[in-house]
């Protein structure tokens, strides 16, 4: 006997929260959407401080989401120390769906025809102006009053060049999916790197700073002392082991100024919890360390050679589609000189932004927290990461009459205890079924990465093709850069997710595996342009690797293999 | 008379240079045909003796050149008319009674499309006489009722056009019936995929009276022909072109303005074949409709 068979339809359900992380929805409606944790950009706990500057970033994607006729709205929630995020559909325009998405495609097509230039001419000038204000701005010298008025400005510059960011990102993201969508479309292949092997090799300021690093390396190698320090102090003593020597007090002048361009860059975008290299270049140091074991090596021959492919492929690609209809080469020529401005775009906006500005952030609030600690309000400057806005007003206004150890110490506790709990990667409620698609839902699903698929064998674990390749060495489980001088040449780097300041690894590391990310992610982006193989998104590869295990990383399938301890 | 070109009085003559061929030379003083030049009859019946010679691929350097050279010089020249050196060709078989009004032939004797340089051409030519002996062609004549025997083919040789766009046009509805209508088949590419069925075109019924568009339907094409080196290939359209419609409608006036207007003047329907290539229209075909009662 049958019964006759019901349509399944799909329903949202809610996802309970593991019993070591409660929550509790503030706002009731919370419960009721789909909150993820961004592990690619802020896996870690973040401070109550961070809470309203990295609110702002996500805002600036709602604001500009708007300008673009986008319809997604976006909102953040602390909980539990970490960032949450949702993604809304926006209601649509008045003019209806349809219309409204051809009037977006519209203004981002007309951006595409100069995102270059409106980087470079319109933005970039804005951006380059407030971090000159910043840092030209006397913070020790400032009254309290100043000083709070500039915390003000401060907070309106923030939000303003996080609108700036998505400005040039949102169209970035698209336009970079879409040369890769018609690369697909008309020279075939799952996983195919076409798209990206004609992206890659143009100069960018991320690949600037590799580039710089690796060439004081060479400076360190051409002086004997300098050499000495590096190979026999330890990365924390090296500075003062240099003032040591004239030879050793020259290349510290280089040193100096290295950080002095590049030192704003921190362990993670857009997080005021980092202390930038300019203020402990220990990274920087530990980077130099491993770069002159490698003194025959040519990094600029190697980053050059892929700027020659590149045009090779190019070229290939145009004869392939000669004789083709025009409007597939002009679309074709159009995205491929869209999609490689934007490229460069990714890069610099990424340095300037994600890094300069937040660094700039940050001075202005560790000055708060130097008179803080100074009264004896705060025990350490960037304890004042742990209050919010409006408690810095008020301990600012009334210093020193509000002590805020207590608070600040519970707070720290706080982040400390939820730093050893394993964060759900979803709140709230999984809805019924996945969004419409569109342009932007494309490219942020191949900047995100889809979730890991589960792994069909034991010792392969899966996650999405980065960067073409296939590479084996020894894991290395790397959680922050403070834990990076493990990492020696041939190892593999195994990390939640990289960025910018992690970059200089990838001429150490043999090639890149991580928990978070997709194909257009920062790492993928970067592994590709320094020619080695990766394997992003798989969700638990720090959780699942050790030390020293030794592993086949497959870049083109997206697929990393346990290999026997024997296998060499 | 081996070699006749595309708009000489000489090659309205269907006897020497088959319908396709005698068609086109007639209208390509006054509408846009590809230029080229037609290999006769004659040429094929020198060939003929050496048919018994089963091959397929011409060695190199066994080219009797006698035979050969009328062709090669035509093409160079034609090259040459053209300002390029390896001009890409299209190579189409015009069969005798091919293209007249009682069977259309269509498809049953080789084309060659992009061909380039010399040696490519002349294999290409000797390949559609082969094709006149295909057992799929002879098949063809018996169900016809054609004579097997006897049997002549020339060959066009024509400036090959990388379409942008094809167009397969009929001055009369082969649906319903309708004298009154033009219908329009459109679709990227070269016409191949249109005429072959493998993609779903954009389709058009345009009043020829008022040539106002009175029905349209705009498909999902998934498949064009593209010239690849040494021929052509069909692939998958870019998902950003598959619903997009493959002309604008004025363009889609002109065809059926070109559609009434050669109907005109050929003094019956016509099935044509069009190319849009960097905003120009190619006639590439002009045909009798074989499948009504004219």
């Amino acid at each position: 006997m049958s019964t006759a068979e019901t349509t399944h339809q799909p329903v949202p359900s809610a996802i309970p929260a593991p019993p070591n992380f409660p929550v509790t929805w503030e706002i009731p409606e919370d419960a009721g959407l789909f909150w993820t944790l961004n592990r690619m950009h802020t896996p870690d706990p973040i401070t109550p401080m961070d809470e309203l500057f990295i609110g702002y970033v996500w805002q600036g994607v709602s604001t500009i989401a708007q300008i673009y006729d986008i319809p997604v709205r976006t909102r953040t929630r602390r909980i539990n120390t970490y960032m949450y995020v949702t993604i809304l559909p926006a209601a649509a325009a008045e003019d209806g769906r349809e219309a409204q998405s051809k009037r977006s495609e519209a203004k981002l097509r007309a951006v595409f025809a100069r995102i270059g230039d409106l980087w470079k001419l319109d933005l970039f000038p804005e951006v380059r102006q407030y971090l000159d204000d910043w840092q030209n701005f006397d913070l020790p010298g400032a009254s309290m009053p100043a000083l709070l008025a500039h915390f003000d400005e401060t907070i309106d510059r923030h939000i303003r060049l996080w609108e700036i960011h998505f400005l040039a990102v949102l169209p970035k993201h698209i336009v970079v999916s879409m040369f890769d969508d018609l690369c697909r479309d008309l020279f075939g292949g799952k996983n195919s790197f076409e798209a990206y092997r004609l992206l890659r090799g143009f100069d960018n300021k991320t690949l600037e700073a590799d580039r710089a690093l690796w060439s004081l390396s060479r400076a360190a190698l051409a002086s004997p002392e300098a050499c000495r320090v590096l190979e026999d102090t330890a990365a924390s003593d090296v500075i003062a082991a240099l003032e040591e020597s004239a030879g050793g007090r020259a290349f510290l002048e280089q040193l100096q100024a290295y950080l002095k361009e590049y030192g704003q860059l921190s362990e993670r975008p857009f997080q005021l919890y980092a202390p930038g290299w300019i203020e402990n270049p220990t990274p920087v140091i530990k980077n130099l360390k491993d770069y002159i074991t490698q003194p025959d090596r040519d990094l600029e021959a190697e980053l050059s050679a892929l700027a020659v492919e590149r045009e090779e492929l190019v070229a290939q690609a145009r004869q392939r589609l000669e004789g083709y209809p025009q409007p597939v080469v002009q679309e074709f020529e159009f995205l491929l000189k869209a999609a490689q401005e934007a490229a460069m775009v990714g890069e610099d906006h990424n340095f300037w932004i994600d890094f300069c500005a937040i660094y700039q952030v940050r001075r202005v609030l560790l000055e708060f927290g130097r008179r803080f600690t100074e009264k004896g309000v705060v025990d350490q400057a960037d304890d004042v990461l742990f209050l919010t806005p409006d408690e810095l007003r008020e301990t600012a206004t009334a210093l020193p009459r509000i002590d805020r150890r207590r608070v600040v110490a519970g707070r720290r506790a706080e982040m400390d205890y939820f730093r050893t709990i394993q964060p759900p990667a979803a709140l709230g409620t999984r809805p019924a079924s996945p969004p419409p698609d569109s342009p932007l839902r494309r490219a942020l699903g191949k900047f995100f990465g889809p979730p890991p698929a589960p792994p069909t064998e034991p010792d392969i674990l899966r996650g999405n093709a980065g960067s073409p390749g296939i590479a084996r060495g020894p894991a290395k489980v790397v959680r922050s850069l403070a834990e990076a001088a493990k990492l020696q040449p041939g190892d593999i780097l195994v990390a939640e997710t990289t960025s910018v300041p992690w970059t200089p690894l990838f001429a150490t590391a043999s090639a890149i595996v991580t928990d978070a990310g997709g194909v257009l992610s920062h790492c993928a982006v970067v592994a590709r342009e320094f020619g080695i193989p990766a394997v992003v998104g798989t969700g638990q590869a720090t959780a699942v690797f050790r030390d020293g295990q030794f592993l086949e990383v497959n870049g083109d399938s997206g697929v990393v293999r346990v290999l026997p301890e024997d296998v060499s | 008379m081996d070699i006749l070109w595309l708009g000489q009085p000489e090659c309205q003559d269907a006897r020497l240079v088959g319908g396709k061929a005698a068609n086109l030379s007639l209208l390509a003083a006054s509408h846009r045909v590809p230029p080229g030049f037609c290999l006769t009859t004659e040429v094929f019946r020198r060939w003929m003796p050496m048919a018994a010679r089963d091959e397929t691929e011409l060695p190199p350097g066994t080219l009797p050149l006698a035979l050969y050279e009328p062709l090669i010089m035509a093409y160079q020249d034609l090259a040459h008319r053209c300002g390029v050196a390896d001009l890409a060709v299209a190579v189409r078989s015009s069969a005798v009674d091919e293209d007249s009004a009682s069977v259309s032939f269509a498809g049953q004797h080789e084309t060659f499309l992009n061909v380039a340089g010399a040696r490519a051409v002349v294999a290409a030519v000797v390949r559609c006489w082969q094709s006149l002996k295909s057992p799929r062609a002879l098949e063809y004549r018996r169900q016809h009722g054609l004579s097997v025997e006897g049997v002549c083919l020339a060959v066009l040789v024509q400036e090959f056009i990388p379409a942008d766009v094809s167009a397969v046009v009929f001055s009369v509805n082969p649906v319903t019936g309708r004298r009154d209508e033009v219908v329009i088949n459109v679709s990227w590419g070269l016409g191949e995929s249109v005429v072959g069925g493998t993609v779903t075109p954009d389709t058009y019924v345009v009043n020829k009276g008022t040539l106002k568009i009175v029905e349209r339907q705009i498909a999902d094409k998934w498949r064009m022909t593209v010239p690849i080196p040494e021929g052509t290939e069909e692939v998958d359209v870019p998902r950003f072109l598959q619903t997009r419609p493959a002309l604008e409608d004025s363009q889609v006036v002109d065809l059926a303005q070109l559609a009434v207007a050669l109907e005109s003047t050929m003094g019956w329907p016509v099935d044509l074949e069009c190319a849009y290539h960097a905003g120009e229209l190619y006639l590439l075909q002009c045909r009798p409709i074989t499948t009504m009662d004219v």
